[in-house]
């Protein structure tokens, strides 16, 4: 079996020999952009050929257990943590990518944010009135609408009430989800379908025109000649344990590089360090780093039940902080609760009571790098928080804090170091407010990734242009959110799938 | 003189790494002996007999989660499992509690010590000592909680849901077989989720239900 036919889709058992293919474009990444550029290339008339290194996960593989499903479904196990300021961040490795474990979060970057990036990095078309329509068409595609009320549960209603008590804006948030259960499973797979994750949306689009899927493919280098790239070499790997065997070998007109704001520029350094005479690539990476608090009611939440995040408030945005309702699977939640022995069998019976909020932080001042493992793809993650960022962290838990008081909490546990692992009223939780904290004093986490192949209008200063396009070649583009010239302040999702949206229209009509 | 005082080093070493481990229930596969005896060790000091829920640590079997965790896991994150459980089971050594026997291994020592032990990572002022205890918390409250009698005690057992099948079902095998083995057609198709709320009393996943009397 040498070739694959339109509308086919290849997984591991089916590969018995090296492969060669030609087509229009080849898609390396089978995540949010990924997933639209191959769909809106193939609707363009197109041949496509999109490739992605994890399996295809049908709901009898979901895994129930967080530890396990994030050692199925996650890059080195979900155990990725970055240097320097050690966080962990996760990365996908599933056919869909981040669609498939994220909680569907979909927000439009605020236009006061776009204009800072058109102003400070010399781009002219890439504000709100540009992005809109390419935000409406993904949204009408995937049904983004508000999370519905009877699917809210307890958890996220607290977070709305105690919003309302202290006259902080806050809304539903909208998510790319379509009859949704609240089953609160966002993070392990959507056991209802309700979730539009890429394997059940924009793939199945994409080879319903044509396109052609291969899973279980590891992309190693990109072929180029002269300042064209030619397409991409790599291996068929085994699921999970990622053993390389078959070579895969396709050649494009113009090649996508989806894979991910780390995976990206590791892709570009092993392939003879390309597209970087700006010497940005690999550069400037930056996360929307989280903290979170864990309350207790004094009446069941029923945490589980309900829209794994499914309300927000974007209140305190210009002071670049975004704060969220949470849920993860009961073993992730857990990790959080303070102390050892019986102690903490304690709080964990309070788990029924609980609720976690989040507050995502603008942190544009701390900055990092990813280089390539030696002998590997898997990227080295060195990242620094600023320590003028801290006191925006620091100030999303006090707000934090606030929220849950309002809403009726008995209890806060706020898990920072030097803090009381359980604060019992407002006043005690001013030590989160007046107490001068330092970076290793909070558990962070940082699963928005940005910056590392970054867009700038001067070719000395980024990796592409506006339409996502390499300064150094003229058919090599870049569609992840590395493109991005700095974090924007929310849910990355629909912006990164909205400018992959405007760069498969700009490529389609350059070839 | 030097080379006497490496000999005896040598021989501590190979004594508190290797010898005195009593036999694991059962063998587990990538786990060795010493590694079971500080996980079950380590599981029995986090999650003590009784209090709330009635499962302890040892009842969770997490030496067979982690058994299962390291074979789902890539190399070098089985490697940083077991380095991690090594620094914790030595780590006495240079951190050891207070009282007679407290830089003995830490599977050796009684649970008060173990616990005191855990506590003495948990509460550090050095970062990486608490970044440490985080890890091995990690590690064993995901085992914890993989144990059905757990979640299902906190009521957080996950419900059955009946997947309806959708387009992507006839397109994907599961993983590691042929698309021959999908075994449906369009005609198999059903209709989306209507967005009914999950009952909060509904049916436990298989495997999470409660066992029959």
């Amino acid at each position: 079996m040498s070739s694959v036919e339109p509308g086919e889709v290849r997984v591991f058992a089916q590969y018995d020999r090296d492969l060669t293919l030609e087509a229009d474009v080849v898609v390396v990444g089978s995540g949010p952009t990924g997933a639209v550029a191959a769909k809106e290339l193939t609707d363009a008339g197109k041949s496509v050929v999109l490739v992605e290194e994890g399996p295809p996960f049908v709901p009898t593989e979901y895994e129930l257990d967080g530890g396990l499903s994030m050692a199925r479904t996650m890059r080195e196990g979900g155990l990725r943590t970055t240097r320097g300021t050690i966080m962990p961040t996760m990365q996908a490795i599933a056919l869909g990518g981040g669609s498939l474990v994220n909680s569907a979060i979909c927000n439009r970057a605020p236009a006061f944010i776009l204009d800072r990036w058109c102003t400070d990095f010399e781009l002219e078309r890439t504000t709100r009135a540009d992005l809109d329509p390419h935000y409406e068409a993904i949204a009408k595609f995937l049904g983004i609408a508000p999370t519905p009320e009877n699917v809210l549960g307890r958890r996220n209603l607290l977070f709305r009430d105690g919003c309302n008590a202290l006259g902080y804006d806050s809304e539903p948030i909208l998510r790319n989800v379509r009859g949704c259960r609240g089953s609160g499973e966002c993070f392990t797979g959507c056991r209802s379908r309700a979730k539009q994750s890429m394997d059940i949306s924009y793939i199945p689009a994409a080879l319903r025109g044509g396109a052609r899927v291969l899973t279980s493919v590891r992309i190693e280098r990109i072929l180029t000649e002269g300042w064209r790239a030619t397409g991409v070499v790599g291996r068929v790997v085994t699921p999970f344990a990622g053993k390389p065997s078959h070579q895969v070998r396709i050649h494009a007109k113009a090649v996508v590089l989806a894979a991910g704001c780390t995976a990206t520029p590791v892709l570009l350094q092993k392939s003879g360090n390309l597209a970087n005479r700006s010497g940005q690539v690999g550069e400037n990476l930056q996360f929307h780093p989280g903290v979170a608090i864990m309350g207790i009611f004094p009446d069941p939440v029923y945490p589980r039940f309900g829209a794994t995040q499914g309300y927000q408030s974007c209140h305190f945005l210009r002071d670049g902080l975004k704060l969220e309702t949470l849920w993860a699977p009961p073993a992730i939640t857990a990790v959080r609760l303070p102390g050892s022995g019986m102690a903490l069998k304690n709080r964990l019976a309070d788990i029924p009571y609980s609720a976690i909020w989040d507050g995502i932080a603008t942190c544009n001042r701390s900055l990092g790098r990813v280089r390539a493992r030696r002998r590997s793809l898997d990227p080295i993650l060195s990242w620094k928080l600023h320590p003028a960022d801290v006191p925006v962290l620091t100030h999303a838990l006090w707000i934090l804090a606030q929220i849950f008081f309002a809403a009726g909490a008995r209890t806060i546990v706020p898990g920072v170091h030097g803090i009381a692992p359980e604060l019992h009223s407002l006043k005690e939780a001013e030590a989160l407010r007046d107490r001068p904290l330092r970076a290793t004093d909070l558990v962070l986490a940082g699963n928005h990734v940005f910056c590392t192949t970054r867009m700038h209008g001067d070719p000395r200063l980024g990796v592409v242009d506006e339409m996502g396009c390499c300064h150094d070649f003229e058919n090599l583009y870049i569609a992840d959110t590395g493109i991005f010239p700095q974090c924007p302040s929310v849910n990355p999702m629909w912006t990164a799938m909205a400018l992959a949206h405007r760069s498969a229209h700009h490529i389609a009509q350059q070839i | 003189m030097v080379t006497a005082l490496w000999a005896i080093f040598l021989c501590y070493a190979v004594s508190r790494v290797a010898i005195g481990y009593p036999d694991p229930r059962r063998q587990h596969r990538g786990l060795a002996r010493g590694e079971v005896a500080f996980i079950s060790s380590a599981a029995e000091a986090m999650y003590p007999a009784g209090g709330p829920i009635p499962s302890s640590g040892l009842d969770a079997d997490l030496p067979g989660y982690l058994e299962r965790l390291l074979a789902a896991s890539h190399l070098h994150i089985r490697i940083l499992l077991h380095l991690l459980f090594f620094l914790v089971e030595h780590g006495t050594l240079l951190f050891p509690t207070s009282g007679r026997g407290g830089m003995r291994r830490f599977s050796s020592q009684d649970v008060e010590h173990r616990v005191a032990a855990l506590d003495g990572w948990a509460e550090s002022r050095l970062f990486f000592r608490r970044v440490v205890f985080t890890s091995i918390r990690a590690v064993l409250t995901m085992g914890y909680f993989a144990h059905p009698p757990v979640v299902r005690s906190l009521g957080l057992a996950p419900l059955a849901i009946d997947s309806p099948i959708c387009e992507a079902d006839l397109l994907y095998p599961r993983i590691g077989e042929r698309p021959e083995s999908i075994g449906m057609t369009a005609a198999d198709l059903t209709a989306p989720s209507e967005g009914i709320p999950l009952p909060q009393d509904g049916p436990l996943y298989p495997g999470f239900a409660e066992p029959p009397p």
